[in-house]
């Protein structure tokens, strides 16, 4: 197609080497292990399961066209709308701490230290290993009820809390396991307030600005762009939330951490109704589509854009 | 320049093809004589290279893949048979994953959907669910493969599906029952159970430990068998969760259900009784509440009943599970704890047979394994155990004896679960734990769970 670019190349002898030697094949070539990753382990699956969403398959005896049964089903089933209700509440709460968190470490890094590196460094390991399952079990430990959380609570003379057996204490330590992985956020935010430019904070300082003055006024709206990237992909990921909740709380107590993702796993893969939760994956899909198409709509109201202003 | 970039490039790629390709074949040293010898064994320039291979016999080598699920008592000793056996059949390499209940079954029902099952592996009484997976072992019992001269009909018959097909070997009888530490009873003043105790009986006994004693009456019970299938049974002769074909329900009052659930949630509500977090923190048995000493009582199939123990540390003592009435039913009966199948998707049926059969009768084999996974079920086994047995086993022994002699209404004893048996589980806990936090009523609740099992048939 773009032959004519590269003349000096090309020998043109046969047909075969100049087809070898086109910039086109040698591109395919090399992205050919992600074309075919892509293929196998991203749209197939997908389009499996969209197909499977419209049959009971089960894994084990062939499946049969069942139409939207398993989308009406969906919106009859209690347990499904409660968990859609506890991962919506999960998701509003953890996101704006791990944020307001990855923010303000941010901001504190950026004073001027030669150790500034190695802080980042050691803020940032928990987004290494948050997601690991070993984690996770140290921190189910933690909130055990004789676990170090309440042992130190019980030790200042503090009331314990049964913090997995309680329906409104046990999303606690999966909220907070999540915002303790806050290191990916935090670099972002790090690189975007460097880019304000420090002429801005020195025109405000001497107008006599204050230092909350300058946060809200030169800081916030100068990063908003990054906020708003940032809240784009830690919504994506905690609509997804398994490993944490699977790990500590299995879903309970009485379903008050069964997020979306566990129920789909414990309705395809614990009792094998596969069909029924592909099609609670698509709807999911769905979801989270519109709610990420409603963030980026609104966003032109907050978003500062500077070739707009 | 660009024409030795790609160049080198294809050359990779095709040095990379060829690792995974010999990766396949595994540690072998001659990996195309292997291949080959699987798919023509009977040509014989192939058996004169394979001979080559394999040192004395001339046998080719087979590498099977076996799975179970269990404590780590129970992985250990396996993994020690395995190695036994490999010693002895040099040919045989057995490829193996230990893993929990839960995980097992998760890992089981993706690999029925790719077809790859294990060669050798472990089922329960959930069998009739994975039988189109199940290669039926009556051929190579018929040709000798499998000696069953040692055992008898009736213990062949707790491995058998409906129509009499052996879908495997039956790694030992077991039964469910309380494990309780006379200790505790004694420092609160309670009296200890009789095989006529009932569910009244129970609670007050866990109220009054509570209550004396500050820790828990009862840890974690499996509420399923307790309250929904053995609870069922209790109720009478006549009754089953199941019909006795696993056609449908073997009840209509979905009251009988509503008991045992009540009862639950007032236990925990007094903290008698540990609460779902609680319950959570116990992974396997020997984390019970019962070996910290943070509980009296505990739910364990009795060939768990030695680990437990080594992990308590103490006299722990055994019963059965209490009654609805004092006269009725037990509820539970002597059943194939789980046994060993093969795989269809095997491609060594026969090898994996041999290896059951070996597990199973070898006295070697079963001196390892002590029992673990239940009394055995081959005559000359159980005699070779008998002779060293701890006053722990003997416990479990004479528990199972106690359970055989309980009158069963000479209702015959059906092995099998039907295919919704994980589903109608899964809800029957769900709404358990409704009642526990006082989201429906314990009669609301077994309706719910009766009118979920009925929907499923």
């Amino acid at each position: 197609m773009s032959k004519t670019k590269t003349p000096a190349v090309v020998s043109g002898r046969t047909p075969w080497n100049r087809f070898a030697y086109n910039n086109n094949t040698v591109g395919y070539a090399f992205a050919a292990p992600f074309i075919i990753g892509f293929l196998a382990f991203t749209i197939i699956p997908m389009l499996t399961s969209l197909y499977y969403s419209f049959t009971d398959y089960n894994m084990i005896n062939k499946s049969n066209w069942v139409g939207f049964s398993n989308y009406i089903n969906l919106f009859k089933d209690e347990r499904f709308l409660k968990s859609v209700g506890v991962t919506l509440q999960y998701v509003a709460l953890s996101v704006p701490i791990k944020l307001a968190f990855a923010l303000f470490i941010a901001f504190l890094l950026t004073r001027p230290s030669k150790l500034v590196s190695v802080y980042r460094s050691l803020y940032y390991l928990p987004s290494l290993i948050g997601g690991s399952v070993a984690v996770a079990l140290v921190w189910k430990e933690l909130f055990s009820r004789k676990g170090l959380i309440n042992i130190n609570l019980a030790k200042l003379g503090l009331p314990t809390v049964n913090w997995l057996g309680s329906m409104t204490a046990a999303k606690w330590p999966i909220i907070l396991m999540t915002a303790w992985q806050f290191g990916s956020s935090m670099l972002i935010f790090a690189a975007g307030l460097k880019e304000i430019p420090t002429s801005y904070y020195e025109a405000a300082k001497i107008d006599g600005a204050n230092g909350w003055q300058i946060f809200w006024k030169i800081t916030m709206p100068c990063l908003s762009p990054v906020i708003m990237f940032n809240l784009i992909m830690q919504l994506i990921s905690s609509f997804m939330v398994f490993t944490q909740a699977f790990v500590i709380t299995t879903g309970g107590p009485n379903d008050a951490t069964m997020y979306y993702a566990l129920y789909v796993y414990k309705q395809g893969i614990q009792m094998r109704f596969m069909g029924y939760a592909s099609a609670m994956s698509w709807v999911m899909l769905l979801i989270m589509s519109a709610i990420t198409a409603i963030v980026f709509k609104t966003s032109k109201h907050w978003v500062f854009n500077e070739s707009e202003s | 320049m660009k024409k030795k970039q790609l160049f080198a490039a294809v050359l990779s790629v095709a040095m990379m093809l060829g690792l995974v390709a010999c990766g396949g074949n595994g540690t072998s040293t001659s990996s195309a004589s292997d291949s080959a010898s699987v798919s023509s064994a009977s040509s014989t320039s192939v058996s004169a290279s394979a001979s080559s291979a394999s040192t004395e016999e001339k046998k080719e080598p087979v590498t099977l893949r076996m799975a179970w699920w269990g404590s780590q008592t129970r992985h250990d000793r396996t993994v020690a048979v395995i190695e036994l056996y490999e010693k002895l059949n040099p040919h045989v390499t057995i490829e193996y994953e230990p893993m929990d209940f839960e995980g097992y079954f998760n890992k089981l029902n993706t690999l029925v959907a790719s077809n790859d099952v294990w060669d050798i592996f472990q089922m329960g009484s959930n069998f009739p669910t994975f039988q189109s997976k199940i290669y039926l072992l009556n051929d190579f019992i018929k040709d000798g493969t499998i000696d069953v001269s040692g055992t008898t009909d009736a213990f062949l018959r707790i491995a058998a599906d409906a129509q009499g097909n052996q879908v495997g070997l039956c790694s030992g009888v077991n039964t469910y029952g309380i494990a309780y530490d006379p200790e505790i009873f004694k420092q609160a003043g309670v009296a200890e159970p009789t095989e006529n105790w009932t569910w009244d009986d129970y609670k007050k006994i866990c109220l009054d430990i509570h209550s004396k004693l500050g820790i828990y009456g009862s840890s974690k019970f499996d509420d399923w068998q307790a309250g929904g299938s053995s609870g069922i049974s209790q109720e009478g002769f006549e009754y089953g969760f199941y019909n006795s074909d696993n056609t449908g329900l073997g009840f209509t009052d979905y009251k009988m259900l509503a008991n045992y659930m009540q009862m639950r949630a007032d236990l925990v509500d007094a903290g008698a009784y540990p609460d779902p977090g609680a319950c959570n923190e116990i992974s396997d048995i020997e984390q019970d509440f019962i070996v910290s000493g943070e509980a009296a009582m505990t739910w364990v199939a009795s060939n768990q009943f030695v680990a437990l123990t080594n992990a308590a540390g103490r006299e722990l003592k055994l019963i059965n599970p209490p009654r609805k009435t004092a006269n009725g039913p037990s509820g539970i009966t002597i059943q194939s704890s789980q046994m060993l199948c093969v795989s269809n998707d095997s491609k060594h049926p026969d090898e994996a047979a041999k290896f059951i059969a070996f597990f199973q009768s070898s006295i070697d084999a079963n001196k390892i394994l002590l029992a673990e996974r239940g009394i055995p079920t081959f005559t000359a086994v159980r005699e070779a155990l008998a002779d060293n047995l701890t006053d722990v086993e003997k416990k479990v022994y004479e528990y199972v004896d106690l359970v055989g002699s309980f009158d069963t209404g000479g209702k015959p004893y059906n092995p099998a679960s039907p295919e919704c048996g994980e589903a109608v589980k899964e809800q029957y806990k769900y709404y358990l734990e409704k009642v526990i936090y006082k989201e429906m009523t314990a009669d609301e609740a077994a309706k719910a769970v009766y009118d979920y099992a009925a929907s499923q048939f």
